[in-house]
Formats: C-alpha cells, structure tokens, sequence
C-alpha cells in the first residue's frame, strides 16, 4: 500500500465528503482525488469474440456493451487516472485462432486486461495460456463448468476470471423449474457439441434428484450450423414427449421455434425450455412469432433486476446504440468495470495485486450484485427464468412471470466433487 | 413405426430439395465455366436478403419479392462474371477459390453492413402457411410445396439444356470449350448468360428458405458445404447426379437423425468418401476434364 501523506488525505477526504454531499460515493471524477495514474498512457484491453459469421452478432453486441464502458469510465476520467483503450479481434469460434489473438494482444499490443470469449472451447484455450501470459482474462460469454471448476480450481490458473453465469443455469437451473412442472416424459433437442451434451446431462441429473418419476425418452442432436431441424423434430416427436428440453441458440434457436411451430410440436408438448431462449437475438428475431408461455433464460435480461441501475444502463445503452442491450452487452460492460474496480482496488496494475483485488470482489453490475468467488474465480449473481409473455411496449416477447433461484441452490459448489 | 419411416421420409426429402437448389446451380456453373464458386452460398445468401427486402418493398407480395430479387442477383452474377470470374480463367485453380472465398467475407460485411448483425425472420407467403395433417403429425405445408417445386425446376432445366439452343451451346461447350468456339459460338456470352443463371438459381434457392429459417449473416457457409458434398457425390458438371445426390444426402440426413442421432453426419461422409474410391468422377460425372489454359 502506498503511504498516504497529508495533502492526499485531506484531497480524499474532502472527495469523499463531496461524495456523500452528493449522495453517491461513485461516479467521482478521479481527477478530484487526482491520484498519480497506475500507468503512463493509456491502460489497454484486448477484447476477442465472434464477429464473422451467423453468430457474428454476439461479437458485435458484446463491443457495444465494453465500448460503452470505456466511452464511459474515459469521460470520468479513465481507470485510476489513465485514458482507456479497448480493441476488439474476432475469435472465430476457433481455439486457435484465439490463442494467437492473446498473444497479440499481450505481446505485441501491449494489452494490460484480456476480455471476452464465447466458444467454450476457445474459453478453454485462452484460459490455458494465461500463466504464461500472466495479464488477468475476464470470460464474458463461455459457459463451460471446465472453465470455474477445471481451469481455476484444479488447476489454479488464477489469471482466469468469470463474469457470466456458467452451465449451471442452462441445466442445473432449469431442473429446478421443471421439477414443479406436471411433465414426466423428456425429450431433448439440442446441440450435437459439448454445450448441448453437458446441458442435457445436468438437466437430467438434477431433475432425477427431485422428480423420480421422470423419463428422458428422447433426444436428436443437431450439428453447429443447422438450418433445418426437421430431421430432429420428426425423430424425437413420435416418441410423445411431454416437454422438451433445448439448447439451441441463437439463429438455431430461432429456427428450431419457427419450424417446431409447423410441426406441431407446442400443439402436443406441455412444457418447453430453452435456457438461451431470452437472449435479445431470439427474443427480436421472432418478435411476435414466438408461442407463449415458453420457458426461457439467458446470462442476463435488459428488464431484471428492476432497479434504478439497471433501468439506467439500459437507457444509456439505447441512447448510445439504438437497441436494447444483449446479455454479452451486459457482461461486456460489466467486465470493464471491474477491470476498473479492481484496478482502483489495487492501485497498481500488477497481475498478482489485481488477482487479490478481484477475488472476492462484490460489485454492483446492470445484472445485480456480482461477487468473484474466491476459489473457482466464478461470478456468483441471479439470472431469471421466465415464461414468454405478450406486453404492448415491446414489439417482442418479454418474460412473466419471473422465477428466479438463488444462486447458491444452483451454483456447483467447491470442490467440485 | 411404418408411419414414423414415410414421415421421416417426407422430411427428407423435403431436405433433399432445398440442397437441390443451391446444388444445381453450383454444379451447372463448374459443368461449363469449370470454376468452383465458393462464393455460390454468398448469392444464396443475397437472395435470401433481398427476397425479404423486396417482398416489404412490394407491399408484402413474396412471389414478386422472390422475382425481383432473385433477377437482381443474376445481374449481380453479370457483374461478377465479366470483371472478377473472366481474368481468372488463365489463372491455377488456387487463384480462383481465393477470389471466390474472398467474396464470401465481402458479401458477408456487406449484409452486416446493410442489415445488420441480427437474426431476421420473414413471414410465409399467403397460401403457403401452417400445416396439414399427414398420418396424424403435422407437416408444414410449405415443405410439401418445396416437394413440388424441386423435381418442377429440375425438369425446367432439362428442358432448357435439351430443347433449347442455349442450352445445346450451353453442352457444346461444357464438352468441349475450344470446339463450341470453333463453330462459332460465342464463349464470353455463354459463360457470363451461364454464371448469371446460376447466381439465379443460388438467390432462388436462398429467397425459398426464408419463409422455414432464420435469415442470418454468413447463412451462406453452411449451405455451400451439404451442396459441395451432394455435388461431388453426384459428379462435378452433373444436374441429375446433383439432383439424385441431394436426394440420398436429405434422407441419409433425416434417416440418420432417427436411428443413429450422434452419427447422421457420420453416414454422409461416409457415403461421400464410398462414392469417391468407387467411382472418383461421382455417381454420374463423366472424368471431368477441362483443358484449363
């Protein structure tokens, strides 16, 4: 820690009197305190996610939510004094292809942070080379449990951070919900990689827990990139199913609903899930389209938690982009503040220190209050569930009723067995 | 059991269709131009877009909204054509699929560009919306009419390639380029009227998916990877090899799903990979020979 002398405490004090004066302690300008800057010139972050391609959407939605952070932090005066900078590269869902992306960004860009990542295979990839590379990664998007519960906790790649909500949500979570539901017979739909398999099994596993009477009597797997979901409909469907249960996300997601529809399937099944079915992409995408009374969730949605801080990033983030903010905008911009947070924390932009600073870092988000688990470098906050609902003021389905579970009922606990 | 076999089948074969017609353009246009258009889903692509656009544009008619588009991506083709496809003709293979891969990012940014990163989902054209009942399960009714329509544009094409005199130039040259032009047929015109119709088949195939599936940039590359797999089983140059091999990939596909859910994609590499130790050329290519320059 650095000696604090006089005059620093006296500008501190008065900062913080002005703070409660004004009644909030943030949005300080930091010149009021005006620290000497952690670093000459501007602290950089590398940023990495999907922008070519059907998914390139993600990627773009994530740069509008971190840019919007920078733009932000830069006109309060930047992170502990110094100027932001944020550059963003597409990681073409390719592991290898992200990998040299970091080296980059580290050795040749001279990045300070890491952020980003949707591929759980190129989260993976990333993480693995961050001690060597030794700049802390904030995860923004691939949801793998190996990335908590491998990466950080058995491994003890500390660099490694998480700011979206893992797996648990996709299949633990949405076990919770079924298990009240009056369907015992399960059918899955879903992706033919490891994000669909993994869902599929906590699903199962938890639901068996509470519900022994279920059947799991069905599942097709569809291939990344399937444009006809026919093949899977028609295989799963004659098996009678009462709920399906899907992962598919994104302009799969969308054009699974679109074809179930024609099929028949939400004329004979009671119960359907998609935990990445509120996503803004699907919700948008099918506007009125998409039947009610679906149950859906994401990593993050633009009308939950209903406070005064998310109402306000949402309007920022209109003003700024002209459209409601994504999930991985919200993760995208909520990593950057806590790169800055933790930085502050700090006081210094030294691995080790911002390591300490985040680790069991509490932080008031769009998304709620998030806290980085100490052990697995998980950040532990509550997504809703929800069933597709009309309202008037959005020309696309919104969620109603809410359900959300506690995070910690859901939440794979350390050490993972 | 019975029923869930011919229901399968229909789904199928309803897949088997939509590959048809972005197959047979990409077939058509190897046969006699002898380039291997990766930039053919891109146009599928297009189509797709701008079969949305246009049908808002014309007041929400999708047949008019199809036409236009589809006529707008042929001229598109022209362009392409005469100023990209021409100089490469003299050039290695390699030197093609770079440029035709080259259009694949363009007109990828170029549709995030004009459209945005979103997912867009059209509405079906009047007529053509919900399903009907086949052995009890629905069936989308506009499954049954790309059932139709497929074989319809495959008997249109033989049409066109054995009646008319475009299309016997169009064989003419695709058997041998140097004698059509020997007898006076004008080559330049053939290949650009050629390339034109398949950038027209492509954006037909790609404006008939909207109705079924999501419109999405790079919507292109998958697409463009089942039809080189049915092109090759079929034989490069092939129409009916196309066609037959769309056939045997969408109920391999649908098959498949049903019995083997982890391994469909298995059985079509698979078949691919039989097809090309038994007979390299494809299940109907003629030993593809083109005298490149």
């Amino acid at each position: 820690m650095k000696r604090m002398n006089r005059r620093d405490f006296l500008k501190r004090s008065l900062g913080t009197l002005a703070g409660v004066a004004l009644g909030t302690g943030l949005d300080l300008p930091e010149a009021f305190a005006q620290r000497r800057p952690v670093k000459q010139g501007p602290i950089k972050i590398g940023g990495q996610a999907i922008l070519s391609g059907p998914l390139g959407g993600y990627g773009n939605f994530m740069k509008m939510g971190a840019q919007l952070a920078v733009e932000e932090i830069n006109t309060k005066g930047g992170i502990a004094g110094s100027q932001t900078e944020i550059e963003f590269r597409d990681e073409e869902l390719k592991p290898d292809v992200a990998v040299k992306n970091a080296r980059y960004f580290v050795d040749n860009w001279g990045a300070d942070f890491l952020i980003g990542c949707d591929a759980s295979s190129v989260g993976l990839a990333v993480g693995q080379v961050m001690p060597e590379l030794n700049k802390v990664l904030i995860i923004t998007h691939a949801a793998t449990e190996k990335i908590n519960e491998d990466l950080v906790y058995k491994k003890g790649i500390k660099q490694v951070f998480r700011i979206s909500v893992p797996v648990y949500q996709d299949g633990i979570a949405a076990a919770i919900i079924a298990k009240d539901f009056p369907v015992k017979r399960w059918a899955a739909i879903s992706p033919d990689y490891e994000y669909g398999y993994t869902t599929w099994k906590m699903f199962r596993e938890t639901l068996k827990k509470f519900r022994p009477d279920v059947e799991f009597i069905a599942e097709a797997w569809a291939k990344f990139g399937t444009v006809d979901f026919g093949p899977h409909i028609g295989a799963v469907m004659p098996k009678e199913p009462e709920g399906i249960f899907t992962t598919e996300w994104g302009g799969e997601a969308i054009t699974l609903i679109k074809q179930a529809k024609l099929f028949g399937v939400f004329d004979k099944a009671k119960a359907w899930m998609n935990p990445m079915g509120a996503a803004m992409d699907v919700l948008e995408g099918l506007g009125a389209e998409y039947p009610l009374g679906l149950w859906i969730s994401c990593r993050y949605w633009f009308l939950y938690p209903d406070t005064r801080e998310n109402r306000a990033f949402v309007q920022r983030f209109q003003k700024r982009w002209n459209r409601y903010p994504h999930y991985v905008s919200e993760t995208g911009y909520s990593a950057v503040y806590a790169i800055k947070t933790a930085v502050e924390k700090a006081g210094t932009l030294e691995t080790s220190e911002v390591i300490k600073a985040l680790e069991g870092l509490s932080l008031d988000t769009p998304a709620g209050k998030r806290v980085f688990r100490r052990e697995d470098h998980q950040a532990i906050y509550e997504v809703p569930w929800g069933q597709t609902a009309e309202d008037k003021k959005y020309p696309f389905r919104i969620l109603r009723p809410l359900k959300v579970i506690p995070a910690n009922d859901y939440y794979r606990q350390p050490p993972f067995a | 059991m019975v029923e869930t076999l011919i229901f399968q089948g229909l789904i199928g074969l309803s897949l088997a269709m939509y590959i048809w017609l972005v197959a047979a353009g990409l077939t058509l246009v190897f046969g006699v131009l002898g380039v291997l258009n990766f930039a053919h889903g891109s146009l599928y692509m297009l189509g797709a877009y701008l079969t949305e656009t246009c049908t808002a544009l014309l007041g929400g008619n999708f047949w008019l909204g199809l036409l236009l588009a589809t006529i707008i991506v042929a001229v598109l083709g022209v362009g392409l054509e005469c100023f990209f496809f021409r100089p490469m003709y003299r050039l290695p293979l390699a030197y093609q699929l770079l440029m035709t891969f080259a259009f694949v990012l363009i007109f990828d940014d170029l549709v995030k560009m004009v459209w945005g990163p979103v997912y867009r989902v059209p509405p079906t054209p009047k007529g053509l919306e919900g399903s009907l009942s086949i052995l009890g399960r629905a069936f989308p009714v506009y499954n049954v009419f790309i059932i139709g329509l497929g074989p319809l544009v495959a008997l249109l094409l033989w049409l066109i390639l054995e009646k008319t005199s475009w299309g016997k130039m169009i064989r003419a040259s695709a058997s041998s380029r140097e004698m059509a032009s020997a007898i006076g047929i004008n080559i330049k015109m053939l290949f650009t009227t050629v390339f034109a119709f398949g950038a027209w088949l492509a954006a037909l195939g790609g404006g008939l998916s909207i109705p079924i599936r999501a419109v999405s940039p790079g919507m292109g590359t998958f697409i463009i990877i089942e039809a080189f797999v049915v092109v090759v089983i079929g034989g490069l140059g092939s129409l009916k090899g196309a066609f037959i091999g769309a056939v045997l990939i969408g109920l391999l596909e649908a098959y498949g799903t049903l019995f083997l859910p982890v391994f469909e994609m298995f059985f079509i590499f698979f078949l691919m990979a039989v097809v090309l130790i038994v007979q390299p050329g494809g299940l109907f290519g003629t030993q593809v020979s083109h005298e490149e320059a």
